[in-house]
């Protein structure tokens, strides 16, 4: 029995979400800075700088696999790491051993990465997330054991491609269109945007439904008959193939990767800027992608600052973050800017003397 | 009609359900009984979250146990649990169409803001976001919930617990209707006995694990047993 | 494939690690069990201890003895002030967050080790026992007295806090702690004193290990905070983080088995592996039954 008595009809409410001021605005800022990033940052960017917004763009696919899971489906991986190494691993290989377009071997290594993460994650996702969070830590431990040995591909034969009495190492080739640094970075930052929208996608359909659904409450998603096991499945696949692309880039960035590079605390650091960040949104990602990348390479270029000293910020912020403000740097950013807007403008403005009249759009005073 | 034989479920030392037989025929039927009792594992048991040690549980002729916990939901089971667990950065809307159903399209779209309408009563905004509504409203939605699809079996524990005065007549005129509204066999828990006695034709009480009561609800609120299960606790008045 | 006796000297190393992963292990179960919280930094605050003994024996020239004890007493403080502010802050946002903020800790004092005992100039470093040159002949292999300590402390550790857990005061009320937590509190238990108790207890098992560990194995920081903190998770997990004689099984099976692959060229390299492969298979062979249920929050 269909019952429209209601103000507007619901059905076609639902269907048209009309987007209101805040959406349209960050819509705006967010275009804004990315044409920002593709034309008008690489002309005044030093090689320095060029090779450090690279790793930007790659990590913030980094940031964005592990946002979805943490924030999205409440699902803490410390495996990223072992799935970036995977991605990066079977890229390089990909790109020395066979003469396959650029493009095609992303999509390659992303699929690789995508199977082998979901399958070594499956027998935790039935059970309690603590474990998730274990079993991700020591995968990230096995994979950089492993990669000790087999190291990372450089020109070499044979399975792993690598051959340690190379003298001089070849290099990871790059698509034909994007082979000096300032191209790449631009086609870094366009494969990032294709993952945003990628993972965006997902959130505005059934899968982010359920998604959220399972972070709340994993009982009540079993009782409306969501198969979470599948759905967790499904959010841990996404993750690792994005994860598995940004690897790829990565080895067409770096053009020699070696094994020193990817240490293992490093799956904690990311964990750390997912969180501080800002897990729960895509802005927090790129702020998240900011931290890991962008802060070191700029300390040290501009005050020596060691990376030793990032590692205690991060394990601060971790802390910090989880104990006062779970929605990290995106979250508390803007509540932070409100907060000292509306301090300012008391300042500035003698207030009225009701204190409901503070919140109020105009500001009139009496 | 669901019938329970024998059910057992222990855990960690403590015997939860102790050989529980107990029959429910239709309608809607009250689940009663001092706290610690077993109604909420009870209910765990046939929503799949906890498997029992021992026991069947048999609904309109299929072994309810042999399925896994979301197919049940698929099969027609509903539940509302006893801190309300309404999906917050959802709407209305969605909280109510995540609930697995049969229907498709524009049939199932009906259904879900008639599920909506039904329990809301016109109070229930189907684009709100669940996480800007009150604990009471938050209730109706998960009762939407269960009413939404084709259930077959609804199980409500404690929904009128910190309910106003005000919303708990709504909601027992809801509950009310239930059964004519969707045809499902309806299993109440709850420890307000004036709901339980408005709206149960039968009632069996649990007492650590086991049945100690059941049949029509004026009888069995007025049973001796059932009222040294429940000294020092609730009162039990009509 | 090498011989029998190519083995037997790797059995002796092997026990004596699985004995120190078995009392960390044992550590980290019994603050699970107690707190609801999962220490993950229980390597990280091992290994600063152990540089900070490795400081005073080396720059300060403190007795062997002295520097032991402070490494052991450095961990069990800063665990117990972790414990102390973050054990409320964090309250009732479940084992997960609780167990991630310690991964901060982890990272903070990773990071102060790097900075304070850089190795950027190439000097390694090492902490020594006296026990390290005597030892005893088991039919055709040596064994030396530290790896008896570390396989003893092992087997001591875990029957002590056995014994403790079921015979002392406050033993009973951790394990009480552990079935229900807030029933506990209204019975009259001073749960802050108990808990306060599980994470220094917890920190002293730390810095133990820590310092054993830095003599049998490396001073090193990756090695201490993180290889070693697997080996003792992966343990704990095969126990699921209850029964602390499994871990201690689990433990001794860990260290047995990633030592006795040592020889075997084929797979020495990959002789790390060993916690994430046993502890997988664990989770796989895991039953469900029981584990829906505690994720819930009701009763």
């Amino acid at each position: 029995m269909i019952d429209t008595a209601g103000p507007k009809s619901p059905a076609a409410a639902s269907l048209m979400r009309r987007p209101d001021r805040g959406t349209l605005t960050r819509a705006t800022v967010i275009t804004a800075a990315l044409l920002l990033a593709l034309f008008a940052l690489p002309p005044i960017m030093t090689g320095y700088y060029t090779d450090t917004m690279t790793q930007v763009a790659i990590y913030c696919i980094v940031t964005l696999g592990l946002g979805l899971l943490v924030g999205r489906v409440g699902m803490y991986s410390l495996g990223q790491l072992a799935v970036l190494i995977i991605g990066a691993w079977t890229a390089a290989r990909l790109l020395f051993g066979t003469g396959q377009p650029f493009i095609l071997v992303l999509i390659e290594a992303g699929l690789v990465t995508m199977i082998i993460g979901s399958l070594i994650t499956l027998p935790a996702l039935r059970l309690r997330g603590l474990y998730l969070a274990l079993i991700t830590l020591m995968l990230s431990g096995a994979v950089t054991v492993v990669l000790a040995t087999l190291n990372f591909p450089n020109g070499g034969s044979g399975f792993s491609g690598y051959n340690g009495s190379f003298l001089h190492i070849p290099q990871i080739r790059r698509p034909s269109f994007a082979g000096t640094d300032p191209a790449y970075y631009r086609f870094s930052v366009i494969v990032a945007i294709v993952m945003f929208l990628l993972v965006f996608a997902h959130l505005r359909a059934r899968p982010g439904r359920a998604w959220a659904s399972i972070r709340q409450s994993e009982a009540a998603s079993l009782a409306a008959g969501i198969n979470t096991t599948f759905y967790k499945l499904w959010a841990m696949a996404l993750a690792s193939f994005v994860t598995g692309v940004a690897g790829a880039l990565l080895a067409g960035a770096d053009r020699e990767l070696f094994s020193i590079d990817f240490p293992i605390q490093n799956s904690i650091t990311l964990l750390a800027v997912v969180l501080m960040g800002g897990a729960f949104s895509l802005v927090g990602a790129v702020i998240a992608g900011f931290l890991q990348a962008f802060l070191p390479a700029f300390l040290y270029q501009v005050w020596g600052v060691p990376n030793d000293w990032l590692i205690i910020l991060f394990g601060v912020g971790v802390m910090q973050v989880l104990a006062t403000a779970p929605g990290g740097i995106a979250d508390q950013f803007p509540k932070d800017m409100k907060r000292l807007y509306r301090f300012i403008r008391r300042r500035v403005r003698p207030p009225a003397p009701s204190p409901a009249s503070a919140s109020a759009k105009g500001g009139e005073t009496a | 009609m669901i019938e329970i034989t024998d059910l057992t479920v222990r855990y960690g030392g403590v015997t939860s359900l102790d050989g529980l037989s107990v029959t429910f025929e239709a309608g809607t039927c009250g689940l009663i009984g001092p706290n610690g009792a077993g109604k909420t594992t009870f209910f765990n048991v046939l929503s799949g979250f906890v498997r029992p040690a021992s026991g069947s549980a048999q609904a309109f002729g299929d072994d309810l146990l042999k399925m896994p916990h979301y197919r049940r939901a698929r099969w027609g089971v509903r539940r509302t649990f006893q801190t309300e667990q309404a999906i917050e950065g959802l709407t209305v809307y969605d909280n109510v169409a995540m609930v697995h159903s049969p229907l498709r399209g524009a049939a199932r779209r009906a259904d879900v803001l008639a599920a909506i309408e039904f329990v809301g009563g016109g109070r229930l905004d189907p684009d709100a976001r669940v996480g800007t509504l009150g604990a009471g409203q938050r209730r109706f939605v998960e009762v939407a919930r269960a009413v939404a699809g084709k259930p077959r079996l609804i199980l409500l524990d404690e929904p009128a617990a910190g309910l106003p005065e005000g919303e708990t007549a709504h909601l027992t005129s809801v509950i009310k209707s239930i059964p004519e509204q969707s045809g499902a066999l309806t299993i109440l828990v709850d420890h307000d006995m004036s709901l339980v006695s408005a709206v149960c034709e039968t009632t069996a009480v649990l007492d650590f694990g086991k049945l100690i009561a059941s049949g029509p609800t004026a009888a069995v609120l007025r049973d001796e047993n059932v009222m040294r299960a429940y000294l020092g606790t609730a009162e039990v008045s009509t | 494939m090498p011989s029998w006796s190519d083995f037997q000297p790797f059995i002796v190393s092997g026990l004596a690690l699985g004995g120190i992963y078995a009392l960390s292990g044992v550590g980290l179960v019994v603050l699970y069990r107690a707190t609801g919280v999962l220490n993950l930094a229980f390597g990280a605050v091992g290994a600063m201890g152990a540089f900070i003994a490795w400081t005073l024996i080396n720059k300060a020239g403190a007795p062997g003895w002295v520097a032991w004890i402070a490494c052991i007493v450095f961990a069990g403080v800063v665990t117990l002030g972790y414990g102390l502010i973050f054990g409320p802050l964090l309250a009732g946002r479940g084992p997960l967050v609780q167990s991630v903020s310690t991964l901060g800790l982890a990272l903070v004092l990773f990071g102060a080790i790097d900075l304070l005992w850089s190795t950027s100039a190439g000097q390694s470093r090492s902490i020594t026992f006296p026990t390290d040159n005597g030892g005893f002949m088991v039919g055709q292999v040596q064994v030396n007295w530290t790896s008896v300590i570390g396989l003893g402390a092992g087997v001591v550790i875990t029957a002590g806090t056995h014994a403790f857990l079921r015979y002392s005061k406050l033993g009973t009320a951790m394990r009480a702690m552990a079935n229900d937590r807030e029933i506990t509190g209204t019975l009259g238990v001073p749960v802050r004193r108990v808990e306060a108790a599980a994470w220094f207890g917890c920190g002293l098992l730390s810095g133990i290990a820590g310092i054993l560990l830095a003599d049998l194995a490396a001073l090193d920081d990756t090695t201490l905070v993180f290889t070693v903190v697997i080996s003792s998770l992966a343990a704990a997990l095969i126990a699921r983080l209850r029964s602390i004689w499994i871990t201690f099984a689990a433990a001794i099976v860990i260290g047995l088995v990633h030592d006795l692959v040592t020889p075997i060229t084929s797979l020495t390299n990959y002789r790390d592996m060993t916690p994430f492969v046993l502890a997988t298979i664990a989770l796989l062979l895991m039953p469900r039954g029981e584990i829906l249920t505690r994720s819930r929050e009701e009763g």
